[in-house]
């Protein structure tokens, strides 16, 4: 008979770091959001004051602006790379020549820092001086000012993130696919079923659980998206996301209150946004059990 | 023959007695930091010329002198500032010794967040340098001191924004005859901000016509980045009049309804301006802050713009980094009526004297070797040849040294304006909360460049943000 608390003993070292390093902080934030904090202001210490920065954010603006940017952002980065890991993913199933070094090729955005990441779509898009708006204007025509148009800031960063992230999808979606058993696939094409029956009926709910996991990972990825995007844009109009706009309301701004209630917030959606696409993807109602 | 060997007696006389000199010098700096020797202090700035050469000269000559290590991190303008609040704020020790930017200085103060150097020297005198004399610093000095005359940063760069232009250009015949046929006046750097408008519109033109990689005129406009606010708030607005960010800190307001004036119509003027020379700038404007500003001239992308002093030297002198070496005209900004009369009277300003010092926080658990540092940093034997690299002078003496004198002619005469004209400019306002409230300005100035905003609608909705933002600081009304 196992004893219960050699478990708990090889699990104490991961529950103690967890413990200090996850919940601890956590509850100093939910804390520290109840109160006004900056420490610029005349009285810079923590004055309790209750639900006023949770009302505070309802009206504010600049936070909302935030979160629709935040959501465009994702919807357009994680569809994109859904569908291009997914690809990917199918193609590599098969044997096709170079594809050793494809796949090295193409898992390479993986291994750089996001930072790094950042730099590098500075350097190819910033006006006057970057290759893409060069070749665009000179060959296209086309003016391509991420300075000045939110909106190319905006699908600049979805390019950027797709880059990034796409292999880490295909990767994944590799991983299930190859997990797929090859019986019920075959059984649909000896009863007749065409390529798309087989995806639809066969294949896509083999892939339910690793695309869900995926699309969770992305989705927190996505909001939480701060370094890349403050490298390439600095955080300015197209691209001042919710990541960004805690980062300059805690930070610049010192509003320590604030920020952590914008924070609370948004863990609280992210989290509320992963239970309703559970539901949507798994299709499981209340009380079933899996 | 006789003669000669007198004459070869002497200056071996005088070389050693130069060298013994030397010695007793660097002696005094080794057995002052004997007890030290060995600890590593750490300290954080912005990367800006004259911190790079701290970082790659100073920090490994005084190491030698000493034996004390030093590590210096140079990183972007934001990083330094969260870097350093948050090291200060929770007490936790990181730095040794923290760039203190004018602007900030009133907020730190307000924390209490830095050592009273004057103080601490005077507590620990064998630790005093007699190379180093807080007098001999330039008056800009007198922001980092308190209501007592203490010094809590010793200076280390300090320099104006001013207003460069290409002199390749502006005394190109061919191009003065054309501008001269085309405007009915002759071509020379902008005095007034009709010829600054016309000079933009021409070159830009100009560059256009001869297919060259040219405009007009700089724009600091990062719809990214706070840079936007400060050239409008520091650069520009105070050219037009626009003094103070147009807070009343007395009435605690930056409304024209209660005492303000960052929605008056001189603010309104100013923006309106700033703006309007967008079309006339290269097209990385609206990602440019300071640095790629300078950059951008350096590049010889701009004929005229409004270029931060700390790079002129740069940009006029390095022929690996500059294209217009040779070629870079200093003058004054360009002023409306009355402003310059205003700053002679001690009445306001024409542009923003810029600067920082270094400066030890409470936290630091190393006082005593960062005391030595600064002190070393701010004697006047590393002055010149650091405001040669970087273009900052914060010694009175530095102004009148060999090697600045030669070097001024190569920068067109830049430290004799900053030396003579340094007091039309001044550093930023007194304020506790500095960039808490720029913070709110930022995203209207951004909008205002994207064209989202009128100037009038974005300063509206700007001054009104501000006093909300003052009344929950508890600076308000």
């Amino acid at each position: 008979m196992r004893n219960p608390r050699v478990g708990w003993a090889l699990l104490s070292p991961t529950l103690i770091i967890l413990l200090i390093f996850g919940f601890a902080p956590f509850l100093y934030v939910l804390f520290v959001g109840f109160n006004q904090w900056n420490v610029f202001s005349a009285d810079d210490g923590l004055v309790f004051n209750g639900l006023d920065n949770f009302r505070r954010l309802v009206f504010d603006d600049d936070f909302l602006h935030s979160v629709g940017l935040t959501a465009r952002f994702a919807i357009f980065a994680i569809g994109s790379e859904v569908v291009l890991g997914f690809v990917l993913a199918q193609m590599l199933t098969r044997d096709f020549p170079g594809k050793s070094l494809f796949r090295i090729i193409h898992t390479f955005p993986l291994m750089v820092a996001p930072i790094a990441v950042g730099a590098i779509w500075r350097l190819l898009v910033i006006p006057g001086f970057g290759p893409v708006p060069f070749f665009l204007d000179r060959y296209f025509d086309l003016t391509y000012q991420i300075g000045s148009y939110p909106d190319q800031a905006l699908m600049t960063s979805v390019l950027m993130d797709i880059w990034h992230w796409t292999p880490f999808v295909t990767l994944t979606m590799l991983a299930g696919l190859s997990s797929i058993p090859r019986e019920p696939v075959e059984q649909a094409k000896v009863d007749g079923a065409n390529r798309l029956q087989v995806f639809w009926y066969v294949t896509l709910p083999f892939l339910r659980p690793v695309l869900l996991t995926t699309v969770f990972i992305r989705i927190m990825d996505a909001i939480r998206t701060v370094d890349e995007v403050w490298m390439l844009a600095g955080g300015g109009p197209g691209t001042r996301f919710t990541g960004i706009y805690i980062w300059r309301v805690v930070f610049p701004r010192t509003d320590y209150g604030y920020g952590s209630s914008i924070s609370l917030i948004t863990l609280y959606l992210t989290i509320v946004l992963c239970w309703l696409l559970f539901i949507a993807i798994s299709g499981r109602r209340k009380g079933e059990v899996e | 023959m006789k003669k000669c060997f007198t004459i070869v007696l002497l200056i071996a006389f005088a070389l050693v007695a130069n060298m013994s000199l030397v010695s007793a010098d660097d002696m005094w700096w080794a057995d002052a930091a004997a007890p030290y020797a060995g600890t590593t202090i750490r300290g954080v700035s912005e990367s800006t010329p004259p911190s790079n050469y701290v970082a790659d000269v100073l920090a490994a000559q005084f190491t030698e002198l000493t034996g004390i290590n030093v590590e210096f991190e140079t990183t972007s303008w934001d990083q330094m500032y969260s870097k350093a609040i948050n090291d200060m704020e929770a007490n936790t020790g990181i730095y040794d010794f923290v760039y203190i930017e004018q602007d900030i200085i009133y907020s730190y103060l307000a924390q209490d967040y830095l050592v009273n150097l004057t103080q601490f020297a005077a507590d620990n005198m064998d630790l005093a340098s007699a190379d180093y004399d807080e007098m001999a610093f330039t008056s800009f000095a007198d922001y980092f001191k308190n209501a007592d005359g203490d010094l809590f940063g010793v200076p280390m760069e300090a320099f104006v924004k001013v207003y460069l232009y290409r002199k390749d250009l502006f005394e190109d015949a061919d191009i003065m005859a054309a501008f001269e046929e085309e405007y009915g006046y002759p071509l020379a750097p902008a005095e007034n901000f009709e010829q600054y408008a016309d000079n933009a519109m021409f070159f830009t033109a100009y560059g256009e016509m001869m297919d060259m990689d040219l405009w007009g005129t700089t724009v600091q406009g990062s719809t990214g980045h706070p840079a936007s606010t400060y050239e409008f708030l520091e650069s520009i607005g105070p050219s037009f009049g626009l003094y103070n960010w147009g807070i009343n800190l007395d009435a605690g307001s930056a409304q024209s309804a209660n005492g303000g004036a960052l929605d008056g119509d001189t603010a309104v003027e100013a923006l309106s301006f700033w703006l309007s020379m967008l079309p006339y700038a290269p097209p990385e404007a609206t990602s440019s802050t300071w640095d790629e500003v300078a950059s951008s001239f350096a590049a010889g992308r701009a004929a005229q713009g409004w270029v931060y002093g700390e790079n002129a030297a740069w940009i006029a002198t390095d022929e690996s980094r500059s294209a217009v070496t040779g070629n870079v005209g200093v003058r004054l900004p360009v002023t409306a009526p009355g402003v310059i009369e205003a700053a002679q009277m001690g009445e306001g300003y024409i542009g923003y004297y810029d600067g920082g010092a270094f400066g030890i926080p409470h936290s630091s658990r190393n006082k005593e070797a960062t005391l030595l540092w600064l002190q070393f940093i701010g004697q006047p034997a590393v002055q010149a040849e650091w405001a040669a690299a970087g273009a900052r002078i914060t010694h009175t003496a530095t102004f009148d040294d060999p090697l600045i004198a030669e070097q001024d002619m190569k920068v067109d005469g830049y430290y004799t304006l900053l030396e003579e004209q340094g007091p039309l400019f001044a550093g930023a306002p007194p304020f506790p909360f500095h960039a808490q409230v720029r913070e709110i300005i930022d995203p209207f100035i951004q909008r205002a460049i994207l064209g989202e905003l009128t100037p009038a609608d974005a300063l509206s909705q700007a001054a009104m943000a501000v006093d909300e933002e003052l009344a929950r600081l508890g600076y308000g009304m």
